[in-house]
């Protein structure tokens, strides 16, 4: 399940002050994109960081005009996806997938990862390992 | 043969208390639940009241959209054991070590009956003793620098009178409760309390985190927030 980022950011809660773990939180908070706008990308990848604080998927996607536009795509560090099924192979450049993202506001092209399907059709999320044990829940 | 050596901290040896050794994080599930008597709202002194009113005020204008976090600035507490990365815990004699995975950081939990020194240098993460209160482990910590937040808002701010007091206990297993107490006698009228649960990955290890490696996330002298689409 994804973590539910949005309500604890609109909701300003104070309980987050002193327990609440969020992923945007943890590095910077959703201020620069429109989260009210989903958007798909379907295009090719050019690229995909492995990186800390942040991966990015970069991806070729043609224009109306047949031109293929640059887009950068932010999600969460390796160390987060590791231990969800994710690995640096996950993505390679010239895969054909579809992105869902949240854009940034304005003109500039980039977004915030919401999930990728990739060309078998598989769906990968940031939290898309198994889920834990029922057994082993508090 | 050898002759018997006393341990130095008999008293306070693993053995004879609960296994809170490992690899933990916090649930993202279950989240937390309000300790007895917790506020939904602090209850701030009227100083640092005004404080949260002009911070939003700015806010309200376009600033202070971003915490310095963004910059690869560590939260400091309480905010650096609420990430959502693993943090380890190590036991060894007179001392308990806390690795955070998130920004790299590490917090030295003294167990050798040390007090906190009268006149601490203010830091990040503080200066934390600790102690055992049957199986709950007790950590006591002052010393922190009022530059960083009292929460993930930047609105609310800490003195550098913040004490925090946190019981750490397992409920199950694998399953250990973390109960936050922070007072601070220049902001808040009472204390305030909350219960976060952790679950413990037998199975993970903790792996590097380079905030600096690839960031492209910033905020500026306003706290206006800014990315980096270059590549």
């Amino acid at each position: 399940m994804k973590p539910n980022a949005t309500r604890i950011r609109n909701g300003a809660l104070w309980l987050t002050l002193a327990a609440l773990p969020t992923a945007v939180l943890a590095h910077h908070s959703y201020a620069m994109f429109d989260m009210s706008q989903t958007v798909t990308l379907q295009g090719t990848i050019r690229d995909f960081q492995w990186t800390n604080p942040h991966s990015w998927i970069w991806i070729d996607v043609p224009n109306d005009k047949g031109t293929a536009e640059q887009w950068g795509i932010e999600g969460m560090s390796p160390n987060y996806l590791a231990r969800r099924g994710w690995s640096k192979h996950t993505l390679k450049p010239g895969d054909k997938v579809s992105v869902l993202i949240h854009p940034l506001k304005g003109t500039e092209r980039g977004g915030s990862f919401l999930s990728v399907t990739l060309a078998d059709g598989s769906v990968m999320r940031q939290s898309g390992g198994p889920p834990p044990p029922a057994s082993s829940a508090p | 043969m050898l002759a018997v050596v006393a341990p130095a901290v008999a008293a306070d040896t693993p053995a004879s208390r609960p296994d809170l050794s490992g690899v933990w994080e916090v649930t993202m599930g279950v989240r937390t639940r309000p300790g007895p008597g917790m506020p939904e709202q602090p209850s701030l002194t009227p100083e640092y009241a005004q404080k949260l009113a002009d911070f939003k005020a700015a806010q309200a204008r376009g600033d202070f959209q971003e915490t310095p976090q963004a910059n690869c600035v560590p939260p400091g507490m309480p905010g650096i054991m609420n990430q959502p990365y693993p943090m380890e815990l190590l036991f060894t004699p007179g001392k308990v070590t806390i690795i955070i995975e998130a920004y790299s950081q590490t917090r030295r939990i003294f167990m050798d009956g040390r007090k906190h020194p009268d006149d601490p240098d203010l830091t990040y993460n503080g200066h934390s003793i600790g102690r055992w209160d049957g199986d709950t482990l007790v950590v006591d910590s002052v010393g922190f620098t009022p530059d960083t937040a009292l929460g993930p808002s930047q609105g609310y701010r800490h003195s550098d009178q913040m004490h925090i007091v946190e019981r750490f206990r397992l409920t199950a297993p694998d399953i250990m409760e973390v109960v936050t107490t922070i007072d601070d006698p220049k902001v808040l009228t009472k204390p305030i309390t909350a219960t976060k649960v952790l679950r413990r990955h037998p199975d993970w290890d903790i792996a590097e985190y380079i905030c600096e490696q690839n960031n492209r996330n910033l905020s500026d002298d306003k706290g206006k927030a800014g990315i980096i689409l270059n590549h």
